[in-house]
């Protein structure tokens, strides 16, 4: 392939000569391509912004969600309640309800969880029998109080802010709780255990026997 | 001259294709090619026409419009003739291209056909088995179903651990804060336009580089690849031991093919389509998520990893993974082709196959899961009822009524996250079994708050009946000791299962 | 070959022969509300205490004709919705933070009727009533229990009989005098627990009897039931 070239020709002379004499048009294309250049790096701010709306918009994605009138939800009780999500279209149909479990640990006293599992997110269910939440996917377990129980989870599940406003209770939410919006993992310990648990085992959430 | 031959001469002469089609089909390849571990290259392009095919025929039916797209499935299901076959078609087929393309790259990477110079070749290969993926994880979410929503929840909690950035790319993938519209819309445009376009290029370009480089040549243990002499030795190969490609070693894709293609059809025939499973409704909590068969081992490898291990397994081991793919025709770009000299090669493959088939079998039955309903649903066997005492039997209904059975099974029925409990009793003796029950421990939560004394003693009561007729329950030596005033007992042996119990 | 079984395939697909991957009609998994099937219902829901036919369950025999006649249909959704108090019976129904709506305790009830129930069952006899109409005298159930139940589970929980001990402290804090009530009146024929009819010798007890014994049976649950060193006390109250 790489044979040795022989020197040009007098034609071929004439013709890198001729190269020369035309640097004015092979300008003009360099300035072409320029602008196009420049046209393109124009056009892609849109589509870049475009793109990213999803993400320059989320200082949003959180209000308060009147969840209804606080005195349905009886003392000791934890209850399956949907809402409609505030950043929704029509068209998002049965996908924008979403739905919590309020708990109601003492009279005034509301917690309310996501029913995404904190490890990756599948619907945990409630088991008032057992006092446990179960989750289909990879056997995460909380307990009551929404702590971790047993499983893969590193941490209890994502609660919603909460408040009450003319006897109404109102959750601060609107997007989909994940590790990386309400990642603060509590200190072990920090939240209440069960008491017999916090007795015995100070740090549920770790791999050691609690006793013995 | 007849008028077809007159059309093609006319054709012909606009567009001048039959010379390079000519190329391409008749050149000469080395006899060793023309094998049957050859054809699941063509296989996967074969498949990937299907796909479009199919997804075409779907798409003009279907609208990625959340609040339509599951009774669209249903209508396509019920209503349109032969609209479950086509999704059954396209959905089989997604599975047979998936397994073709791995199975395709095994060989390649078996043969030494990525080596020199050949090594775009692979990494276009590579970059093409992703696009692959991300196809079948993004046509399970057209599916749009539970399993699509939930899937998509764990994607977006994968995404979700990404340090810094992790919320953003959450909104990136969700197209907004939750799972809605926009989600479908932006995975519909993913899967159907982006990532099908990009596969088509790519596929064309790997095409192109095949034919332009050669087929690979049936490795032989000692014929080294050379950089300054592979190429004029392949040439010798093909020129003077071979056969022109087509249809010297065509014959053989195109059986395959069709085999393949009757495969795809006779499994939509039989095994129907894939769902839907239930609306895409998250508050069903009722639900029990299933990734698609190609990421049920994924499935496996994220209910076994330790938490602590998890991020790091999530975000580090899949770069790292295609880096590795990437890197190879640069780090063995050279030497041994031949499968006979490669053992660590040929260890990789079967270490990764053994692991991909036993994660997949495991995640078919999920050993690791709650069975959500088996506390109501899953009846105690007969068998361990027979001849028990009125508070055994309420300890039967403390057992089941506490979703013990969840995740303990009896009888061969429950889950399988806890141990069976068929003969705990030959394991834990009573006090054990109370411990155990009220404290938790060993990935078992504390039912100590949510017991009360009668309940626990009825189910502890219960458990230490479940031991075989042939081996008494286990007894703490200690404690009879004591209550017969320091004298060892002269027996311990209870009566077992399916006895009379006198006490 | 090959053409062989495109064309079958494709005349069978053509033809509208049906199948086996044709989805059959209605969504593969309906809503949860939406499910009406009793097997389904039932085999979800209930067997798991009540036993596969509503036989040999731990808990309360269902597919008992004598109970199904005592018990009528009101009663019955109640209990399914709300579940039993006292008891290990949970609440199934939405209301009480269960599954099922309450359509779906009906066709439970219809259905349980339809499978298991048996005209003329009593044979002309009057059953005592399901619910207890008077409060019922402790004394007079001791003398009840003596006659008609001690012969199988014993007369203190120390020495239970044959059938095992109804005395204990934690049998009686799991069961009400409902439970009490309803399997002395119905009996359990799967595990051989006989009816109202055949508990005394010679003769059937009478309705006053039985709220006596169950009475009297409820009254002797220990103050402390089920712990299991009944001279201390407990080491925290229970949370529950």
């Amino acid at each position: 392939m790489d044979e040795k070239l022989p020197p040009p020709s007098p034609h071929e002379q004439e013709q890198l000569l001729e190269r020369d004499r035309i640097s004015r048009r092979s300008f003009l294309m360099n300035v072409g391509l320029a602008i196009n250049a420049a046209v393109g790096v124009l056009l892609a701010v849109p589509v870049v912004a475009y793109i990213l709306g999803p993400v320059m918009r989320r200082r949003e994605y959180l209000t308060w969600v009147d969840l209804g009138d606080a005195a349905k939800f009886n003392p000791g009780e934890t209850k399956l309640v949907s809402f409609r999500n505030p950043f929704t279209n029509e068209w998002d149909g049965e996908t924008a309800n979403i739905p919590a479990y309020v708990r109601t640990a003492a009279p005034g006293r509301y917690t309310v969880f996501a029913v995404n599992c904190a490890h990756l997110g599948c619907p945990v269910r409630w088991f008032s029998e057992s006092q446990l939440f179960m989750c289909p996917c990879h056997g995460g377990v909380y307990y009551a109080d929404g702590s971790r129980a047993s499983g893969p989870p590193e941490r209890g599940l994502f609660e919603y802010p909460t408040k009450i406003e003319n006897g109404h209770l109102l959750i601060e939410a609107g997007q989909m709780p994940t590790l990386s919006n309400r990642a603060a993992v509590r200190p072990c310990g920090e939240q209440s255990q069960p008491t017999l648990v916090k007795r015995i085992a100070p740090c549920p959430g770790t791999d050691e026997p609690t006793i013995g | 001259m007849p008028w077809y031959r007159r059309t093609y001469d006319w054709l012909e002469r606009r567009l001048q294709l039959e010379g390079p089609i000519k190329d391409a089909v008749l050149h000469p390849v080395p006899k060793s090619t023309a094998s049957w571990w050859y054809v699941f290259g063509s296989a996967s392009a074969v498949l990937l026409v299907l796909q479009v095919v199919t997804g075409i025929l779907l798409a003009l039916v279907y609208s990625p419009s959340a609040s339509h797209a599951w009774n669209i499935l249903q209508v396509l299901n019920q209503q349109v003739p032969l609209g479950w076959f086509l999704r059954a078609m396209h959905g089989w087929g997604s599975n047979f291209m998936v397994a073709v393309v791995v199975i395709h790259m095994a060989q390649v990477f078996l043969f030494g056909a990525y080596k020199f110079p050949r090594e775009l070749t692979w990494i276009i290969g590579v970059f093409l088995l992703l696009l692959t993926l991300g196809m079948a994880f993004t046509g399970q979410v057209l599916r749009f179903d539970q399993d699509a929503y939930w899937g998509l929840a764990i994607g977006a909690s994968i995404l979700g651990r990404v340090p810094w950035i992790g919320g953003q790319l959450v909104h990136l993938m969700l197209g907004g804060p939750i799972i809605n519209g926009a989600t479908l819309t932006r995975f519909f445009a993913l899967h159907v336009f982006i990532l099908p376009g990009t596969l088509l290029v790519l596929t064309v370009l790997h095409v192109w580089m095949v034919v332009k480089l050669g087929i690979n040549e049936w490795p032989m243990p000692g014929r080294l690849v050379r950089r300054e002499t592979y190429i004029q030795e392949y040439n010798e190969l093909a020129h003077k031991d071979g056969l022109p490609f087509f249809p010297g070693a065509a014959w053989k894709d195109a059986y395959f093919a069709a085999a393949i293609l009757l495969a795809v059809a006779i499994c939509a025939a039989i095994f129907g389509p894939y769902g839907p499973t239930g609306t895409p409704d998250p508050t069903v909590i009722n639900t029990v998520p299933r990734p698609d068969p190609p990421f049920l081992w994924i499935y496996t490898v994220l209910s076994y990893l330790p938490p602590e291990m998890e991020t790091p397994f999530l975000l580090i081991v899949p770069p790292i993974a295609i880096a590795v793919l990437l890197g190879l025709p640069f780090v063995a770009g050279v030497g041994e082709k031949s499968w006979w000299r490669r053992p660590v090669a040929v260890f990789t493959v079967m270490f990764l196959a053994v692991c991909w088939a036993s994660f997949t079998h495991l995640a078919t039955s999920t050993p690791w899961s709650p069975k959500m309903n088996a506390w109501s649903g899953s009846p105690i066997p007969t068998a361990f009822l027979e001849h028990r005492t009125p508070l055994e039997r309420q300890g039967a209904n403390v057992f089941q009524e506490k979703q013990c059975r969840n995740c303990h099974s009896i009888g061969g029925s429950g889950g399988e996250r806890g141990p069976a409990l068929d003969d705990v009793a030959t394991r834990l003796t009573e006090d054990q079994l109370i411990r155990q029950v009220l404290l938790g421990g060993g990935n078992m939560p504390a039912y100590g708050s949510t017991l009360s004394p009668p309940e626990t003693t009825a189910l502890v009561r219960f458990l230490n009946t479940l031991h075989p007729n042939y081996q008494p329950a286990a007894s703490d030596a200690s404690r009879a000791v004591a209550e017969q005033g320091g004298v060892p007992p002269a027996s311990t042996v209870e009566p077992g299962n399916g006895q009379h119990k006198t006490q | 070959m090959r053409r062989f079984g495109l064309v079958l395939l494709a005349t069978t697909a053509l033809s509208g022969c049906h199948m086996p991957g044709q989805p059959q009609p209605g969504p593969e998994v309906p809503r949860p509300e939406a499910v009406m099937s009793f097997a389904q219902l039932y085999g979800e829901n209930c067997s798991g205490c009540h036993g596969a036919d509503g036989r040999n369950g731990s808990a309360m025999e269902l597919a008992n004709p004598l109970y199904l006649a005592i018990i009528d249909d009101a009663a019955l959704r109640n209990i399914i919705t709300n579940g039993e108090k006292g008891t290990l019976m949970p609440g199934f129904g939405n209301a009480a933070g269960g599954n099922l709506t309450d359509e779906q305790v009906n066709a439970l009830v219809s259905g349980m009727r339809a499978k298991w129930a048996k005209p003329n069952v009593l044979s002309g006899m009057t059953a005592p009533a399901w619910k207890a109409s008077h409060p019922g005298d402790a004394t007079r159930g001791a003398a009840v229990y003596a006659q008609a139940c001690a012969r199988c589970h014993g007369n203190t929980p120390q020495k239970p009989g044959p059938a095992g001990s109804i005395l204990d402290g934690s049998f009686l804090a799991l069961v009400n005098d409902q439970t009490i009530r309803t399997i002395v009146i119905a009996g359990r024929d799967d595990i051989g627990q006989p009816d109202w009819r055949n508990v005394m010798p010679g003769r059937a007890l009478t309705d006053a009897e039985i709220t006596d014994l169950s009475v009297w049976l409820i009254a002797q649950t220990p103050p402390h039931p089920g712990h299991p060193y009944p001279g201390t006390q407990p080491l925290a109250p229970h949370t529950r």
